[in-house]
């Protein structure tokens, strides 16, 4: 009898918990690993990179934790290598193309066919980069995943830049929106689904109002816009798994943004740069203490769905087109 | 002993396992008991671990995702110390271990490193790279560069031939074919094109009251254009940049940005070399003339009296105009010098100021 009370009160009012995000990562420890990808960098004549780069995803994943419990990177240098090198034969073979129209007289058609090969390439390169970095993070020993199709990526990119050209750039808001979503809401860590539900309208207005705002205060309003965005990224994000989620809240305010950020740059430029560690620590330590988690979900109960992928030329490519990894 | 309790993940579920775990020196191995009667055991040599904080997370290279977590110091440091005994600590960590004091004596070094070969090497390559580009690239740089500038200010025409006149009158040592442009304009200034091209404006021209003046003019610019000052100056940039850049940009942006404006900096002072260079060589060449070298210092008193505004001798390119002229006026006492005056660059100089 009391066993089946109990079992009608959790269904009547779901016991909501509060999950606890955090950063552990020192600027001095972040300052170690920089310098010596720094000196190993300069020393093998930037071959070093691709370890260098797992080296940092390292220690950023690994000292964010969630419940305590550390995130954890397991990409290595090695595949990031592999990946590097055919990053580097593709674009090879795009600039080749270009050359030998250029060669044969034909520089119109030539730079049209690199435009599109270089389009064509981004949501290729968006999807490797997800599928990589995504299969080679765990928590507590589950492994996330990414289970976008490459095809149905591809063709809705195309049809998004498609938009976005003709309406003159105003379609890139919906464009944002539907890739995050597309992206965000194939990731999966073990059986827990991701979902992002962000709308380009609110997103334009948003936008809209920021810009605006911004010229009107020289700049000012810009830190409140900050605001805005990264609400807007956090707050349409939840997680889900079995009935039970976990939704995402942001507390940072324009102040803080603005007292992050001025403190961060004074901080880099004092410092002659060296202190580009401390800054990012720093940024990392406001992000996830700025994000609240809240729900139902049991974390205890998480199992195991994804498989393993290790080919990071897609990684390597955001990497070299310089496109920033969302989440 | 190496005995702790910690919490176990077994790579299936995320439900955390308590377990004791214990740290077996003599057969190197890591030993845990899950559900108290089953024993795992870990060989030391496959495992690796990560160490953050307070938190130790340990792995198995036979499965990357099952892991011990452990919260206890003293654990975690008999722990490192025995890997390292058994030389199971990689040369990265070894390195990152060194802590922060080594670590800023490497950003140091790096750093150090960096200036040195900025200051050694970029110079020394900027001179071999001019010594690799041929000369007919100044001239089509420099051409392209006059047109430009031609189309949009108005020459002197008669002016024009005047100064040639009377830069044909003198022996310059010139390399290259030179071509005297009179430009139109109250600007006092003048400058040249690596291809030869001398450009005056009758700003300046109206400011002078001797020929030794402009003779010290003309020597000044052509020196410029023996020395190909403007492509030195180029290689210097460019491999200053890519330099700088190289270097500095897979650090962050800020760095990065902070490296391109000492590189400016660092260029005036390359600039300022240069000037000196044409100014010594300058005053030569109206020694060589037979020409008072005291117009050059004339020069340089008429152009500081005209300036308006003192510029620092640091960020100005040319050396500050008092500096110039004590060093001229010295440069003069120590070279032996006889000079008659010269009717025929007198009429012309005359022409062209009328």
């Amino acid at each position: 009898m009391e066993i089946e009370n109990e079992i009608e009160n959790e269904k009547k009012i779901p016991d909501l918990k509060k999950y606890k995000l955090s950063f552990h990562g020192q600027g001095k420890a972040y300052f170690g690993i920089l310098i010596v990808n720094w000196l190993l960098t300069i020393v093998t004549l930037g071959f070093y990179y691709p370890w260098a780069k797992a080296r940092n995803l390292q220690f950023l994943y690994g000292s964010t934790a969630l419940e305590n419990d550390r995130f954890t990177f397991h990409g290595t240098g090695k595949e990031m290598f592999v990946g590097f090198i055919k990053t580097i034969v593709i674009f090879g073979i795009i600039y080749g193309i270009l050359m030998l129209f250029i060669y044969l007289e034909m520089p119109v058609l030539g730079i049209t066919i690199f435009y599109f090969l270089f389009i064509a390439i981004l949501p290729v390169a968006i999807h490797g980069s997800y599928r990589y970095r995504f299969s080679r993070t765990s928590w507590r020993g589950i492994r996330f995943g990414y289970r976008g199709d490459r095809n149905e990526l591809f063709l809705g990119f195309f049809k998004w830049i498609f938009f976005t050209i003709i309406t003159l750039g105003i379609y890139g808001s919906w464009m944002e929106m539907k890739l995050r979503g597309y992206l965000l809401s194939n990731v999966r860590a073990g059986n827990v689904e991701f979902k992002y539900k962000g709308v380009g309208s609110e997103y334009f207005v948003l936008n809209l109002k920021g810009y605006l705002l911004t010229l009107i205060t020289l700049g000012i309003y810009s830190f409140w816009w900050y605001k805005d965005l990264f609400a807007y990224y956090v707050e349409n994000l939840s997680m889900h798994k079995a009935g039970q989620q976990i939704k995402l809240k942001s507390i940072a305010t324009g102040g803080d943004f603005f007292k992050m950020i001025m403190l961060n740059l004074l901080i880099v430029i004092f410092t002659l740069g060296l202190g580009y560690a401390w800054a990012i620590t720093r940024t990392m330590n406001f992000m996830t203490s700025k994000i609240k988690l809240e729900g139902d979900m049991d974390l205890d109960t998480i199992l195991q769905t994804e498989d393993d992928y290790n080919d990071a030329t897609g990684d390597d490519m955001t990497g070299l087109l310089d496109i920033n990894f969302i989440i | 002993m190496n005995k702790t309790s910690g919490k176990y993940f077994d790579g299936i579920s995320s439900r955390p396992q308590d377990i004791e775990l214990q740290l077996d020196e003599i057969n190197a191995e890591l030993r845990f008991g899950i559900y108290l009667n089953t024993t795992n055991r870990w060989p030391l040599e496959n495992i690796s671990f990560e160490h953050i904080g307070d938190s130790l997370e340990i792995r198995c290279k036979s499965n990357l995702l099952a892991l011990i977590k452990v919260i206890d110091d003293n654990f975690a440091e008999e722990f490192i110390s025995i890997l390292k005994a058994k030389g199971h600590i990689s040369w990265y960590q070894r390195i990152i271990r060194l802590g922060i004091k080594i670590h800023l004596a490497i950003a140091a070094l790096i750093l150090g490193a960096i200036i040195a070969g900025y200051l050694l090497f970029i110079p020394w390559v900027g001179e071999k790279a001019v010594l690799l580009i041929p000369v007919h690239y100044d001239i089509s740089m420099g051409q392209t560069f006059y047109k430009q500038y031609v189309d949009n200010n108005s020459i002197d025409n008669k002016k024009t031939k005047y100064l040639n006149l009377f830069a044909a009158k003198l022996q310059l040592r010139n390399t290259q074919k030179l071509h005297f442009t009179v430009i139109d304009s109250p600007t006092v200034n003048a400058f040249s094109l690596p291809d030869g091209h001398i450009i005056v404006f009758t700003g300046l021209i109206n400011l002078m009251k001797d020929y030794d003046e402009l003779a010290g003019l003309i020597g000044h610019e052509v020196s410029h254009v023996n020395n190909r000052h403007s492509m030195k100056m180029l290689c210097r940039n460019l491999s200053g940049y890519l330099f700088i850049s190289a270097v500095l940009s897979d650090v962050n942006g800020i760095m990065a940005v902070i490296g391109d404006n000492v590189h400016n900096l660092q260029n005036l002072s390359y600039s300022r070399q240069f000037e000196q260079q044409a100014d010594e060589q300058g005053t030569q060449i109206l020694i060589l003339n037979g020409i008072n070298p005291k117009g050059m210092t004339d020069l340089f008193t008429r152009l500081q009296s005209s300036e308006k505004v003192v510029v620092p001798a640091f960020i100005s390119s040319h050396p500050i105009t008092t500096d110039r002229i004590v060093y001229i006026k010295k440069l003069i006492a120590h070279s032996p010098h006889q000079y008659v005056y010269n009717p025929t660059l007198n009429e012309l100089f005359n022409k062209l100021k009328n």
